[in-house]
C-alpha cells in the first residue's frame, strides 16, 4: 500500500484483511485498502476478481443478499474523521440499516433492475429521504426535485412523475445517482455505473460524478473493469485479480509505473484511441502474457 | 446517396438498404438508405450507439431480416429477394458471430457437434473420422484443443466460447464474417486475444469482416474502413485514418471525444455534457430527413449538416 503518499488525514473507510467465501470458494482474500476523504478510489479487475463482492461486503449485503460469508476482516468506517471508527461488520443489522443508503450509499450497473417499476422515480427518491432523514411528504418531494436539478435531469418537475420504463438508460442512472446522494452520504459506492450505457451517455455520467464529488464532498469507490473509466475519474487505484489485491497506488503510479506483471498485462490489453494514428492496416495487440 | 465507395469488385455491395418496423407508437426507421461495400480481405467496421441500426443492417446482409427496400449483392449476385433454396450456396460464403457466445450455443450439445453441424447441413462432410478430423483442425485453428470437442458450452470461459463460435463460423470457409459486437461481452485481456485471433484468421484465410461495434478504440484497432451510423443512416464513411484522424461530421467528433482515454493526464472536462440519443421512432405522417453525402477527400464521405 502507498498510504504514506496519499495520506490526507484519517481514512473515511478502511477495509482490513477482508475475506469472503462462498462455500469452498474464496471470492475475496485478505483484501485491504483505504478510502480517504473527498477522494475517488477505483477498484479495477476482470470478471470474478472479487471487486463486486468487496463492494457488497462494505454495504453489509453479502450475507443478506447472497450465500457468501465474511470469514475475516474489518470494514472500519470513520464518518466524522475523528479517528474513532466503527467496524461495519460488527454492527447489528438494525444499526447497519441506518448506515446503508444514508451514510454509505450505492449505485449499480443496471439502473432498470435497481428501480422499482411500479413507482414513479420521484416517489422512490422521496422514499429514501423520508426513511433516513425523517422528512415529511412535501419536504421529501422538494428534496427529490432539488436532487433532480443537481444531477441535471432536464425538465425535473415532470420527470418526477415518470416511471422508470419511460426514461432512457442515462436518465435512469441520473435518477439512481440522485437517490444515492439524496441523504448526503459520506461514501458513495458505484459498481460499474456506466458499463450499460452508450459511450456519449457514459461520458456525461462520468462528468457528472466527478462534478458531484466536488460539490458534495463525498468520498467515492468506483468498481469497474474499464481502465479508461479508471483514468478518467480515479485518484487512487486498487487492482484486483483472483480474489486478491495485486497492486494499489495513485492513478499515476498505476498507469505510468505499474509494478506488477498482472497490472502491466491488463494495461497492455486496453485498446487506446489514437494508438493507430498514421497507419492504415489493422494491428494485433502486443499482449504481455498471451 | 451515390456511391460511398471506391472498392473495385467488392465482395458485398449494399445499396439504399432500408428497414422499417411498424409499432403502435409509429414507424421505427431502423435503417434508412444505407449503401456500402465490403472489399475482399478487408474489415469494414460499422460503429454507432444503441438504436443506430447497426445490428439491423448486419442481420439484413445475412438475410436474417427482410429489407423493406434496397439491394444486397454478394460476390456479384443479387441475394436480396432469392428464396431460401437458392440462398443456400450463398450462405456458405457468409457467416455470423454474435455478441453473446453463451446464447449462441446449444447448452445441451457438445461444442464439437455444433461446429460440425454446418458441414453436415451443407453436405460437405458425412459423419465419420474425416469430419472429426476437420472439426479438430478448426478447433486448433482458433486456439482450442482437440479434447475440447466433447465438452459442453458451460465448461468453457466466455473467451473460449467465442472461439467455438468463430470455429463454427469458419467451418464453411466463408468469405465474409459478420461479427456483431464479438468482443463486447469479454474481459479486456480476453477481448485482446480474440481480436488478435480474428486478425490472424483474416491474414491466413483472406476473410472479409463486417465488424459491428460500439467501441471506437476496438474499431480503430481492427478496421481498414469505418462507417459511422446515427439514427439509421451513415453520417460518415472512410478509411480508418479519415474517421479517426480527420473526422468531419459533428456526431463522429462527439463520439470520438466521449471515449474515455486510458491516460489520467489526458482527462477531459465533461461536466456540462447532457442530452439523450434521439429515438428512431417517427409518428405516422412524419419521416426522417435523408442525408446527402459529400466526398471531402478520396474515399471519405460525410453527410451534409444544416
Amino acid at each position: 500500500m502507498t498510504d504514506a503518499e496519499t495520506e490526507t488525514g484519517n481514512p473515511v473507510l478502511s477495509v482490513r484483511d477482508l475475506t469472503v467465501t462462498f462455500g469452498s470458494f474464496t471470492a475475496v482474500q485478505d483484501v485491504s485498502f483505504d478510502l480517504h476523504p473527498g477522494r475517488t478510489l477505483a477498484v479495477v479487475g476482470e470478471s470474478g476478481s472479487g471487486k463486486s463482492v468487496t463492494a457488497l461486503s462494505i454495504m453489509g449485503l453479502v450475507e443478506l443478499g447472497t450465500r457468501g460469508k465474511v470469514t475475516a476482516g474489518q470494514v472500519l468506517f470513520d464518518q466524522t474523521g475523528s479517528g474513532d471508527a466503527v467496524d461495519l461488520l460488527e454492527l447489528a443489522e438494525a444499526d447497519m440499516r441506518k448506515v446503508r443508503g444514508n451514510q454509505i450509499s450505492m449505485i449499480f450497473q443496471e439502473p432498470l433492475t435497481s428501480l422499482n417499476p411500479v413507482y414513479t422515480v420521484g416517489n422512490q427518491v422521496a422514499e429514501a429521504v423520508m426513511l433516513h432523514q425523517g422528512l415529511d411528504k412535501d419536504g421529501a418531494k422538494e428534496r427529490a426535485l432539488e436532487m433532480f436539478n443537481l444531477v441535471r435531469i432536464p425538465d425535473p418537475e415532470s420527470r418526477l412523475d415518470q416511471y422508470p420504463h419511460e426514461m432512457s438508460g442515462g436518465m435512469r442512472q441520473r435518477v439512481m445517482i440522485a437517490m444515492a446522494l439524496s441523504c448526503d452520504p459520506t461514501v458513495l459506492i458505484a459498481d460499474e455505473p456506466t458499463t450499460a450505457l452508450d459511450v456519449t451517455i457514459q461520458a456525461q455520467i462520468l462528468g457528472l460524478m466527478r462534478e458531484l464529488q466536488t460539490t458534495t464532498g463525498a468520498s467515492v469507490i468506483i468498481i469497474t473493469h474499464d481502465m479508461g473509466v479508471v483514468a478518467e475519474v480515479a485518484d487512487d487505484v486498487v487492482v484486483m485479480n483472483r480474489s486478491r489485491v495485486v497492486e494499489s497506488g495513485s492513478v499515476y503510479e498505476i498507469f505510468e509505473d505499474p509494478k506488477e506483471e498482472y497490472t502491466r498485462s491488463l494495461l497492455a490489453a486496453v485498446p487506446r484511441l489514437g494508438s493507430m494514428a498514421g497507419t492504415s492496416e489493422p494491428s494485433r495487440f502486443n499482449l504481455v502474457a498471451d | 446517396m451515390s456511391d460511398l465507395n471506391d472498392v473495385t469488385s467488392p465482395l458485398v455491395s449494399v445499396r439504399d438498404l432500408t428497414k422499417r418496423f411498424p409499432t403502435p407508437g409509429g414507424m421505427v426507421h431502423a435503417v434508412e438508405q444505407v449503401s456500402l461495400d465490403v472489399g475482399h480481405g478487408e474489415t469494414l467496421a460499422v460503429v454507432g450507439e444503441s438504436g443506430c441500426g447497426k445490428s439491423t443492417l448486419a442481420q439484413m446482409i445475412m438475410r436474417l431480416l427482410k429489407p423493406t427496400s434496397g439491394r444486397i449483392e454478394l460476390d456479384g449476385t443479387d441475394i436480396t429477394e432469392i428464396g431460401s433454396r437458392a440462398m443456400k450456396p450463398h450462405r456458405r460464403k457468409m457467416q455470423i458471430v454474435f455478441q453473446d457466445p453463451f446464447a449462441s450455443l446449444d447448452p445441451r450439445r457438445q461444442v464439437g457437434k455444433a461446429v460440425a453441424e454446418p458441414l453436415l447441413v451443407h453436405g460437405l462432410a458425412s459423419k465419420g473420422s474425416e469430419l472429426d478430423a476437420t472439426v479438430v483442425e478448426l478447433f486448433e485453428k482458433v486456439g482450442l484443443e482437440a479434447d475440447h470437442v466433447n465438452q459442453f458450452p458451460h465448461q468453457f470461459s466466455g473467451g473460449q466460447r467465442q472461439r467455438v463460435c468463430i470455429a463454427r463460423a469458419l467451418a464453411l470457409e466463408p468469405k465474409l464474417v459478420v461479427a456483431d459486437e464479438p468482443v463486447s461481452a469479454l474481459d479486456v485481456s480476453i477481448q485482446a486475444q480474440v481480436i488478435n485471433l480474428m486478425m490472424d484468421l483474416q491474414e491466413q484465410m483472406g476473410l472479409s469482416y463486417l465488424f459491428i461495434s460500439h467501441d471506437l478504440a476496438v474499431v480503430e484497432r481492427v478496421s481498414h474502413r469505418v462507417a459511422v451510423m446515427y439514427l439509421g443512416q451513415i453520417v460518415e464513411l472512410g478509411d480508418r485514418s479519415h474517421i479517426f484522424e480527420n473526422p468531419q461530421h459533428s456526431y463522429t467528433k462527439r463520439l470520438l471525444s466521449a471515449v474515455p482515454i486510458a491516460d489520467p493526464r489526458r482527462r477531459q472536462d465533461r461536466a456540462l455534457l447532457s442530452g439523450e440519443i434521439p429515438s428512431p421512432v417517427w409518428a405516422d405522417g412524419t419521416s426522417p430527413t435523408l442525408v446527402d453525402h459529400v466526398e471531402v477527400e478520396s474515399g471519405h464521405w460525410v453527410a451534409s449538416e444544416d
